[in-house]
């Protein structure tokens, strides 16, 4: 767009076309004071705050030519009356004055209304301190109000908006933010107005209410303290707070926080401006999930078990503990006895070291999670076909099309909803196609809804038609399986695919040309699609190849995987096939699942968790835990798994120690570390690290595997940047990714925090002091895209006419999340089927159900809800009291339903 | 010499019979000025409600940072103080405050006021710190006035000061 001239109180600036008044002045360095009016949202013009006296250059209607004074300036005819600068787009030759008296005048008016039923509770205000309200009071108001303080309308307050929101309705200046983040940006319009006059409120219209995975975003945009977070509630000032920049490692987005301390202890989170990963917002599960770091059951120093009884013992003489039994095991064993799962939230630094001490050792029995009948293999395409450097969401609009296919990004990765959905909103193409319908669907410019024997039709008649107009098969044609895949799609026609996904053969062709003439195409793929089978997704990995643009800049594939650092997981080599950077090993390890059976039968006898919890979902992983000669777990809390512990290390938690974290789109953030750590914990990586310097001291020999190989000058770190340099020397993939290369990538948008000159936007956020992260250069660049087409789709072990999928929940059993407001939104557990398949059996919500498959039965209450597809049951598996795996055959299972009939 | 030695016996002698100037502290204690600042006292309402909101603008005033406010929520049934809001906490260390009365001016329902007691001594660092138990006046010491310096300046008290005048 042009751009256009203007000059605002004398000052000529120059903004793209467009642009408002306020925001032109914003440049400028001039500030106009605005209470409705905010940068994310569309204006509205609601508050009246903003008036300014505006004019333009006049022009002779005969001539249609600008009028010129005797001086030869255009002649400027001011509007007669005031006019709204937010609402105002800029003009060329636009004269602004923003300091005139009538302008002052208005300014003062307006704040003398505004506050006339304002209860002025400033001191008891959570919000006071870093309140629009009273900046603009303070540099814009009057003095004294000519209003009767006994006169103000009163309200009870405070109101609950759910257990996360507080609204205190005497303290609304009704602009409206809330109202439209919820309607514009988190598609949850669960807010609206009532009443009129002076009783005019801001009230919740759902049930439960403010039900929205984004509500606290509200809390920070609110100009004043009517929306409060009542995690935050008179907990602190916010003068006294201490603001220390974390990543969320709650959800693969990895969402750059601020962890506002006050004498070590969290206050509050608030999101940390990063305009390419979370802009300036965060879902509830990042802002009130972290009370975690201080839940009074944390582990604080090292137990050992002693005749059956773990007993807190220094960390000297638990890590000798380890390392005889290590050295002991290895020797009589060998390496291949030891085994070690570490959890997708641990940084780069803990699972590199981890990996690396075991593999030292001599063991490649190492893999990321808990294993069970659902889990499944690394994903290495989101890793090969990631987006490239520069990547930014928040950039994209027209031109763009995005796939988003069998997943929940609500549930999975909240934040990258409300990306996709500002991706559609600025003119993108984003078509969801999935079983079920999600949220993300509200948003989509088209849906494509599938029956589960549609979904691989779907993926390869987009394939088949992506060839026809194609032709970058090159690197395709070097990949192993390819031929077959190939093979495969020219024996099946475009129509019988289009059938069988309820598409026609046109929309297949015309989907498949729109991605591959897009500027930019992106596919994201979450649970759902990943739990059909390799098949599906390598469909999609050799469409995104046949577009040519794999890993260049907002071109790849983004897969949600659970876990904050499951990308960072799978890059490290925390996997039985690999090493760090994809790299094939050798010899193949086993995996969690070969783990369980091989400890069982005595063949791995020392078994290493680190933040994972296997026993409280598994029975085998019980068996397997039991069954084993030495147990480590590394954790926050004495967990499940813990039971089974000969020793158990205690692990500090994000905020307390520093890491680098891999999200979704292999972006490498920097955590800092917020508060020292809890009792005597400490960080994973130096846990690791101790281990091996302990192994190194023992005087024994290790047996028939030679003696330990690990020297005390090699496993000598002394910073998390140590072996952050490390990795960037020794992962491919991750040269100069060091810590001093992340915190110089720049301060990640333009918003300002409290203390700078944006007071208008005073609470929304933070400015982001440590670097907006890198991008790692995609590995597919190369040409080396080493990806294997296996064409497996997920196997049933029987016929039985339900279909059972895991749902993923946001806010699920994690124990992260304990102790936190989000407690009273984790639903118990059910198993949520269609309305029809509840008629049929007259099953109603609450009913008991039973579920049988080959592998067992559970029986758990039933959920009826309008959205589940006939013949699928949902079964949100990672909530603590469902024990999925008593049914699962595999990633998806076929059961039997029936209902529980009592007498 | 003998002439010093008397002229300075004769001075001592002399003063034998003069009032003394100095008060035989702590027997006698010194009365001290209306406005003079000694160690603070939280104050109550009339009705024995605790005037601290737990608003901490006292601490932000403080230049020494000598108070700690942790506030919490009243209980609606049965509340310690006017409005949501109460100190769960309430410290000042006497070993850093240099009693300017920068906390008095700044709180705004007029609950912490430096009162006239100035002895202050301690055993250790930790009996400096005085807690809200300590500082806190008995609930029938409650009043509904302003303290006389507002009165003097002819102020009036910002609003939440206001709820029971
Ligand atoms: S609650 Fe806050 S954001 Fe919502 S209308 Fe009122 S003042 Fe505006
Ligand atoms: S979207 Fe994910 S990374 Fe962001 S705050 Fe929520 S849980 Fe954390
Ligand atoms: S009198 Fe001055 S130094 Fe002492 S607590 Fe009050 S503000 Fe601080
Ligand atoms: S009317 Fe412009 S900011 Fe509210």
């Amino acid at each position: 767009m042009s751009d256009v001239t203007l000059t605002i109180d004398g000052v000529q600036v120059t903004v793209p076309a467009g642009t408002n008044i306020v925001d032109a002045a914003r440049q400028a360095g001039i500030a106009i004071p605005v209470f409705c009016y905010h940068p994310r949202l569309k204006p509205v013009g609601m508050c009246r705050m903003c008036l300014v006296q505006v004019g333009t250059p006049k022009v002779d209607p005969a001539t249609r030519q600008p009028v010129l004074d005797a001086n030869g300036q255009p002649v400027i005819a001011m509007m007669p009356k005031l006019q709204t600068a937010c609402t105002t787009p800029v003009s060329p030759g636009m004269v602004v004055k923003t300091t005139t008296e009538e302008v002052r005048f208005a300014q003062r008016g307006i704040l003398e209304f505004l506050l006339t039923s304002h209860p002025l509770d400033c001191p008891v205000c959570d919000k006071g301190g870093e309140c629009p309200l009273q900046n603009l009071t303070m540099g814009w108001g009057p003095a004294v109000s000519r209003f009767d303080y006994n006169d103000k309308v009163h309200f009870e307050k405070p109101v609950k908006l759910g257990d996360l929101i507080y609204l205190d309705r005497e303290r609304c200046i009704l602009c409206g933010r809330c109202v439209r983040f919820q309607d514009e940006i988190a598609d949850d319009p669960v807010l609206g107005f009532d009443n009129r006059g002076r009783n005019w409120m801001i009230i919740s219209k759902s049930d439960p209410p403010f039900n929205s995975k984004f509500s606290g975003n509200t809390t920070d945009i609110c100009p004043v303290g009517a929306l409060t977070s009542s995690d935050f509630r008179f907990k602190a000032r916010v003068w006294e707070l201490q603001s220390k920049p974390v990543v969320c490692t709650l959800c693969p987005v990895g969402c750059n926080l601020t962890l506002d301390m006050r004498h070590d202890r969290l206050m509050r989170v608030m999101p940390r401006e990063n305009a390419a990963v979370n802009d300036i917002w965060i879902c509830d599960k990042g802002r009130y999930g972290h009370r975690f770091i201080e839940a009074p059951d944390r582990l604080t120093t090292p137990l050992v078990r002693r005749n059956g009884k773990l007993v807190p013992v220094s960390w000297d003489e638990a890590l000798e503990v380890v390392a005889d039994q290590l050295t002991l095991i290895r020797a009589r064993h060998g390496g291949q006895a030891l085994a070690g799962l570490a959890g997708p939230q641990l940084s780069n630094e803990d699972l590199y070291l981890f990996q690396k001490l075991l593999r030292e050792l001599g063991s490649e029995n190492i893999d990321t999670g808990i294993g069970g009948p659902a889990a499944l293999p690394p994903d290495e395409i989101g890793g090969w076909l990631a987006p490239g450097p520069n990547t930014d969401l928040s950039k994209l609009g027209s031109g763009t099309v995005v796939l988003v296919i069998g997943a929940d990004p609500e549930e999975e990765a909240p934040l990258y909803m409300l990306r996709l959905r500002g991706i559609a909103q600025r003119g993108g193409k984003l078509v969801v196609a999935g079983l079920r319908p999600t949220k993300l669907e509200r948003s989509a410019t088209q849906v494509v809804r599938y029956r589960p024997e549609g979904e691989l039709a779907f993926v390869q008649g987009l394939l088949k038609a992506a060839l026809e107009h194609s032709s970058r098969t090159a690197t395709l044609e070097r990949l192993a399986g390819w031929k077959e895949l190939r093979a495969a799609l020219e024996r099946v026609s475009l129509n019988n695919l289009a059938t069988a996904c309820g598409l026609t053969v046109d929309g297949l062709n015309q989907l498949a040309k729109d991605f591959l003439t897009a500027s930019q195409s992106l596919i994201v793929y979450g649970w759902e699609a990943r739990s059909a089978g390799p098949a599906l997704t390598e469909a999609l990995a050799a469409l995104m190849l046949l577009s040519g643009r794999t890993g260049t800049a907002n071109n790849g594939i983004i897969a949600l995987l659970p876990g904050g650092n499951s990308r960072g997981a799978i890059e490290m080599g925390v996997r039985p096939d690999a090493g760090p950077g994809y790299t094939p090993r050798k010899q193949r390890g086993l995996d969690a699942n070969g783990i369980w059976d091989a400890a069982r039968e005595g063949k791995v006898r020392a078994i290493w968790l680190a933040g994972v919890d296997p026993a409280a979902k598994l029975p085998v992983a019980r068996a397997a835990l039991e069954a084993a000669e030495f147990v480590i777990v590394q954790d926050l809390f004495l967990t499940a798994s813990a039971e089974y512990a000969d020793v158990v290390l205690p692990t500090a938690s994000v905020a307390e120690r520093e890491g680098t974290y891999t999200n979704a789109e292999r972006r490498v953030q920097r955590s800092r570390q917020a508060c020292a750590p809890v009792g005597e914990s400490r960080p994973d990586w130096q846990i690791v690290a101790a281990v091996a310097q302990a192994l190194a001291m023992v005087p024994i020999g290790g047996g028939r595997n030679g003696p330990i190989p690990v020297t005390t000058e090699a496993w000598s770190y002394m910073v998390a940047a140590d072996v952050g340099n490390e990795i960037a020397a020794q992962v491919p993939g991750y040269a100069g990714i060091t810590y001093a290369a992340l915190a110089a990538t720049g301060t990640g948008g333009s918003w300002g925090r409290q203390f700078d000159d944006a007071i208008y936007y005073d609470g929304t956020s933070y400015t982001n002091t440590e670097g907006v992260g890198l991008v790692l250069p995609a590995l597919a660049s190369k040409g080396t895209v080493n990806l294997t087409f296996t064409g497996k789709v997920t196997r049933f072990a029987d016929e039985r006419p339900m279909l059972l999928l895991e749902q993923v929940l946001a806010y699920d059993g994690d124990r992260h999340l304990r102790g936190s407001k989000l407690q009273s939104l984790i639903p118990r557990g059910y198993a949520a089927i269609s309305a029809d398949d509840a008629a049929k059996l007259n099953i109603h919500s609450g009913d008991r159900v039973r579920l049988i498959s080959a592998a067992g039965e559970m029986v758990i209450p039933a959920r009826v809800l309008a959205d589940v597809p006939n013949g699928i049951i949902l079964l949100p598996a990672g909530l603590a009291d469902v024990m999925a795996a008593e049914i699962e055959t595999g990633p998806r299972t076929r059961v039997n339903l029936a209902k529980v009939v009592t007498e | 010499m003998i002439r010093e030695l008397v002229k300075g016996l004769g001075t001592t002698l002399r003063y034998m019979f003069k009032r003394p100037v100095t008060v035989q502290y702590p027997e006698v204690k010194r009365p001290v000025r209306e406005r003079f600042r000694g160690r603070h006292e939280l104050k109550r309402f009339a009705n024995g409600q605790e005037r601290c909101i737990g608003c901490a603008l006292c601490a932000a005033a403080c230049p020494a940072d000598a108070i700690l406010v942790i506030p919490a929520e009243n209980d609606p049934a049965n509340p310690r103080s006017p409005g949501e809001r109460y100190a769960a906490v309430y410290e000042i260390n006497m070993l850093r405050c240099i009693f300017c009365g920068y906390c008095e001016d700044a709180c705004p329902t007029n609950a912490i006021v430096l009162e006239h007691q100035y002895e202050l001594s301690f055993y250790d660092r930790r009996a400096a710190i005085y807690t809200k138990e300590m500082l806190l006046v008995p609930p029938d010491k409650g009043h509904g006035e302003p303290p006389p310096i507002l009165q003097q300046l002819n102020r009036q008290p910002s609003p939440p000061a206001k709820i029971d005048l």
